[in-house]
């Protein structure tokens, strides 16, 4: 929304603050502003100036024009394009070194071999309105004096959203009001209700749905003359960023840029029959809007109709038919309230926004439309002389119950605002906002909220808070530490695991990314997932993302993909959650998963290995064991992982038609299922007093025996005195036949209560070596 | 005659061990003269045949070549040892310019570098901390916040809407009343986490971020005690006097509301891109805890109140850094990422 400085200084007359100081109050005390503009500063330089004669320049359309720009600069010779450039016109001279409006620079030079000492100008060059047609035609001035009624301003642009809550705020003197109260200075009404004459009204209502539209009210002209509006009022509604269009409608978009009151005239010699009919749509009916475009409407949308069918989408758009042309005589001036959740289903369905239902979205104060009518007669006597009011207020209201006051106990607000307060201030600055206070008991107000901040502004004491707060200044509060007991936070033991984990990925070596959590139709697919089996986005911001992320890979794999343009070896992991629909209704399963992978050039087996490691690192004493390989994984390089009894994880290389740029190899962990393991319980065993003894066994294997198994085995066959057996190398070649291979073990065996003597070790050796051989396995020297 | 075979004999040994070349020469004349068989220990065998009295002069004399000898062996052994080991740690002289092998630590994302940093901060001010989920109902994101079904928020161009009817939470707000289900009153919570905006993806904007949501629930809570926890916030984020200004914001959820801003750390105050000119720059929407939202969560707010802020983890992490596109946060690039 944007607030003329000029405006509100009218509001808020000997109002001292400049326009930034302004903008720095109306931020700290009322709503968040985005900054300040000059609006037209060259019109300071700008004057009137009378074309004394017009000579045709030879093999150009413009000509060369003598002016009197008044006493400072004298006679002056412009060239001139304008067509209505003619002597005895009293137009705008721009001196030169002055940039105009499009950052349009003036200054003396050569134009068609004439020198220009300045230029004449447009109301567009002007930033008065968007005539460029011809240059200003101006009157009641003299040469010298500035534009008549035009003025430099500033804009003050505020953030639409701090202003959701305030309906008030949507116009200049609801901002007047706020101005008012922070600088103590008197706001200035700008409406007069004695201009609205004490007779019947000439036109009737007949409003269907007091619901949606809570009051109506109108009035009637006659001897109207549509023409353009005067340049001041044309200047004011370009500042605020509205179009001047004619004399009545910029009275329409005035009032509502100043009372927060939207108001369309309808062409009244367009109505059929004398009533205003507020209903709902039909189902399917077509409506015709003066923008040009036609709507469908149904029965959630209300109309504005006459006997014949809908003139105005209500409290969005006027119709086609009935708007204000050059022929119109005879208005009928609407000025009514509409109920706000269903202007802004209609303007969102309809996808049609306008000034006017931006502002009734914000539930708009029905005691406002009889001043907005009040008010477009006293402007109207301005810029459409000749103009008559036709009978008296046309009104038809539900009148809401009036809200009962707010209690309000000094006590509740200081002890709140946490700083002690005067009664007199709060009164003070409440009524500043033209609050009604009372003080029925000792310490309590009742507080009586006006009709502009009760439509759903303003309904509790916590409410009021906030008023007394930023009127006092959020500066003036220091801060304070509370008195309170002493108490230990609740431990979250599942995040705490989670940050142990990222630690460890990345005390190995692993880099953590971040992926979204939408992944595309295409990559599910890719990676073996139904689309259908995820949720699905309803309104994704491409179908690129369409799906909630079933696994992480697909994220994990574009990370693979995009580093290895720049890198050949690389390791990185993500902690995030797979989303897993559940039953109907039921929110879905957030499982958190850990997905580390490592991109190598190599043979890829140092990388899967290194997984397997990071696997150990975070799952003491874990089992990876082969698993049929998935389509996307490499068929004879993909493992399980379980821990503790429980499958909860996968090794794997991807498949190489997925990694061109080398190998990708992935370990992927389900750390809600590690989690509800719960911790390792920690168990002390005695340390052995007696010495161990060790000897090594290499046995011979088929090729694609698993080592595991074999250490298994021995550790089996070896009995209770065996501490461990650890795997030393494998070896393939001679003297062993092509399909076999060595694995050679050292065992380390013990006793708890003396040394084993030599033929105990020789007992034990014989027994592993006895019982591999039982189950067919020859061993090597 | 045996004085005079010593006497030739240490003078032998003499000039072979001093004139030993290497540490091979002294050890042969060490065989010969020192050695188990050499000549002094013939010469020690053959004294046995010799008179008593002849025996005791002989023994005095032969130690006395023997001692010399050691000695001058010893002195000549330590001289070739410590040329040798010079000689050694000369050759082991090593290249400590050159790479050191092995993998390096990964980093961690900048986003969790700095919850799990506020993460230390709150619980240290006695604050929980709690998860929600990243997928929400229509009731914990908007309802029981009180943001009415007409409010502009709920409008499909900033939600993200599932097919199960579900959405994906627009802030870590629904966590305040998860946690006061949970929890009760009194409660001091902080919730960080992933939330989503329908937001077309732009150097400066992204459909996915980080929030990090507190409240404070107690008996009496003030916009003073809510201060006094917004700046050990921020003195603990910035680590430096940030110059800040709190006034009115608009939040369905908190009654009043309020913008904290801090001055720009980029420009100081002055005005430049980062902070659009103004000098400020937005980080803290806050307020108290709006009676509706602790109904919501099952608390009495005539008995009870509170504050709540949400602070924008992923600003917060820009800013710190100065990083000036918001994609590199989830573009999965080692080259943004190993920075930090």
């Amino acid at each position: 929304m944007k607030f003329s400085y000029n405006w509100i200084r009218e509001l808020v007359p000997g109002l001292e603050a400049d326009p930034k100081g302004l903008m720095k109050l109306i931020t700290m005390k009322t709503a968040e502003c985005e900054g300040v503009e000059e609006y037209a500063p060259w019109l300071a330089a700008v004057c009137v100036a009378e074309v004394l004669s017009v000579e045709p320049i030879e093999g150009s359309h413009n000509v060369k024009a003598i002016v009197n720009a008044g006493p400072e600069y004298g006679a002056r010779t412009v060239v001139c394009g304008a067509p209505n450039c003619r002597a005895g016109l009293l137009t705008a001279y721009v001196p030169p070194g002055i940039t105009v409006s499009g950052g349009k620079h003036v200054r003396t030079a050569k134009i068609a071999g004439v020198e220009s000492e300045g230029m004449l100008a447009s109301g567009d060059e002007l930033g008065i309105n968007r005539d460029h047609a011809g240059i200003l035609e101006l009157s009641g001035a003299k040469p010298g004096d500035p534009v008549p009624d035009c003025a430099p301003d500033a804009v003050i642009e505020v953030d639409n959203k701090s202003l959701t809550h305030r309906p008030d705020l949507w116009g200049h003197h609801g901002m007047a009001r706020e101005v008012s109260a922070i600088t103590g200075i008197a706001l200035k009404d700008p409406v007069d209700m004695g201009l609205i004459p004490a007779t019947a009204g000439a036109w009737h209502v007949d409003i269907r749905d007091f619901e949606l539209c809570p009051r109506y009210s109108a009035l009637v002209f006659d001897n109207v003359k549509v023409g353009p509006s005067p340049l001041w009022l044309q200047e004011r509604l370009e500042a605020v960023g509205l179009n001047p269009i004619s004399n009545v409608v910029d009275v329409t978009n005035y009032i509502m840029a100043e009372l927060a009151q939207p108001m369309h005239a309808f062409d009244a010699d367009w109505l059929q029959g004398d009533t205003i009919i507020v209903r709902r749509a039909a189902e399917g009916e077509a409506f015709q809007a003066l923008n040009g475009e036609s709507y469908t409407l149904d029965p959630s949308n209300l109309v504005i109709a006459d006997a014949r069918g809908a003139v105005a989408l209500a409290g969005v758009i006027g119709g086609a038919g009935s708007a204000i042309n050059e022929g119109t005589t005879r208005i009928v001036l609407e000025s009514a309230n509409f109920k706000a959740a269903n202007i802004r289903r209609t303007s969102s369905s309809q996808k049609l926004r306008t000034d006017a239902s931006m502002r009734f979205e914000k539930a708009q104060d029905p005691a406002n439309t009889v001043r907005a009518l009040a008010r477009a007669v006293a402007l109207f006597q301005q810029v459409c002389p000749g103009i008559r009011v036709v009978g008296g207020l046309v009104d038809s209201f539900q009148a809401p119950a009036a809200p009962a006051p707010i209690q309000l106990p000094m006590e509740w607000l200081v002890r709140k605002l946490g700083r002690p307060i005067e009664a007199a201030e709060v009164r003070r600055i409440l009524e500043s906002l033209e609050f009604g206070v009372a003080e029925p008991r000792p310490g309590v107000f009742a507080v009586s909220v006006p009709t502009w901040r009760a439509t759903k502004d303003i309904t509790i004491k916590d409410d009021l808070l906030e008023e007394v707060g930023r009127m006092v200044g959020y500066a003036n509060v220091p801060p304070v530490a509370p008195l309170q007991p002493v108490r230990r936070p609740w431990v979250n033991e599942e995040r705490l695991f989670h940050h142990a984990v990222r630690e460890q990925c990345a005390a190995q070596g692993f880099t953590e990314t971040y992926n979204y959590s939408f992944i595309s139709e295409e990559m599910a697919r890719r990676f073996g997932l139904d689309p259908d089996a995820h949720i699905r986005v309803a309104n994704p911001i491409s179908s690129e993302q369409g799906l909630m992320r079933l696994s992480l890979l697909p994220g994990i794999h574009r990370n693979l993909v995009d580093n290895a343009r720049f890198r050949g070896e690389f390791r990185l992991f993500e902690l995030g959650n797979e989303i897993h629909p559940r039953a109907a209704g039921a929110l879905p399963d957030e499982v958190p998963h850990l997905m580390a992978a490592v991109h190598t050039k190599g043979d890829g087996r140092a990388a899967l290995l290194e997984l397997k490691r990071l696997a150990e690192c975070l799952l003491p004493g874990c089992e990876v064991r082969p698993a049929e390989a998935r389509q996307f994984e490499h068929p004879a390089r993909a493992a399980a992982v379980s821990w503790r009894g429980t499958e909860l994880g996968r090794i794997f290389e991807l498949h190489p038609s997925l990694v061109e740029s080398g190998r990708g190899s992935v370990l992927d962990v389900d750390l809600g299922a590690v989690f509800r393991l719960g911790p390792q319980v920690k168990k002390y065993t005695p340390l052995r007093r007696f010495p161990s003894s060790e000897f090594d066994l290499s046995v011979v294997t088929g090729l694609r025996e698993l080592c595991g198994d074999m250490q298994a085995r021995i550790l089996q066959a070896a009995g209770a005195a065996c501490e461990r057996v650890a795997f030393l190398y494998s070896y393939q070649g001679a003297p062993l036949p092509e399909d076999r291979q060595s694995l050679s073990f050292r065992v380390t065996v013990s006793a708890s209560d003396h040394t084993l003597s030599n033929d105990e070790l020789t007992g034990i050796r014989g027994g592993i070596i006895a019982s591999l051989k039982a189950a067919g396995y020859e061993l090597r020297g | 005659m045996l004085d005079s075979t010593l006497s030739e004999l240490e003078s032998r040994g003499v000039s072979l061990i001093d004139g030993a070349a290497d540490a091979e020469a002294l050890e042969a004349a060490r065989v010969e003269f020192l050695g188990r068989k050499g000549a002094l220990a013939l010469i020690g065998k053959d004294m046995g045949k010799l008179a008593p009295e002849e025996r005791a002069q002989a023994g005095k004399l032969l130690n006395a070549v023997k001692q010399n000898l050691e000695a001058r062996y010893e002195s000549r052994k330590a001289g070739f040892d410590l040329a040798a080991l010079n000689s050694r740690l000369a050759a082991e002289w090593l290249d400590l310019t050159m790479p050191a092998p092995g993998t390096r630590p990964g980093a961690l994302h900048p986003l969790t570098q700095i919850q799990r940093e506020l993460e230390e901060l709150f619980t240290s001010l006695g604050f929980a901390i709690v998860d929600g989920p990243e997928v929400e109902t229509e009731w914990y994101n908007f309802d029981a916040l009180n943001i009415p079904p007409t409010h502009p928020a709920r409008d499909a161009q900033d939600t993200f809407w599932l097919s199960d009817g579900h959405l994906l939470r627009t802030h870590t707000s629904p966590v305040q009343v998860r946690a006061m289900e949970k929890f009760g009153a009194p409660l001091r919570i902080i919730a960080p986490g992933r939330v989503f905006r329908n937001e077309e993806v732009d150097a400066s904007h992204e459909h996915t971020f980080y929030q990090l949501e507190g409240m404070m629930v107690d008996r009496d809570v003030s916009v003073a005690h809510m201060l006094y926890f917004m700046k050990s916030l921020l003195a603990a984020i910035f680590k430096r006097d940030v110059t800040v200004r709190l006034r009115p914001g608009f939040f369905p959820f908190v009654e009043p509301g309020f913008e904290l801003d801090i001055q720009c750390l980029i420009c100081g105050g002055t005005g430049c891109p980062v902070c659009k000119q103004s000098g400020w720059v937005e980080l803290l929407p806050c307020g108290l805890v709006h009676p509706n939202v602790l109904r919501s969560g099952g608390i009495d707010p005539d008995q009870w109140g509170g504050f709540a802020f949400g602070l924008g983890l992923t600003r917060l992490v820009m800013m710190r850094y100065a990083i000036d596109d918001i994609r590199h946060l989830a573009a999965g690039d080692l080259r943004f990422l190993e920075q930090f």
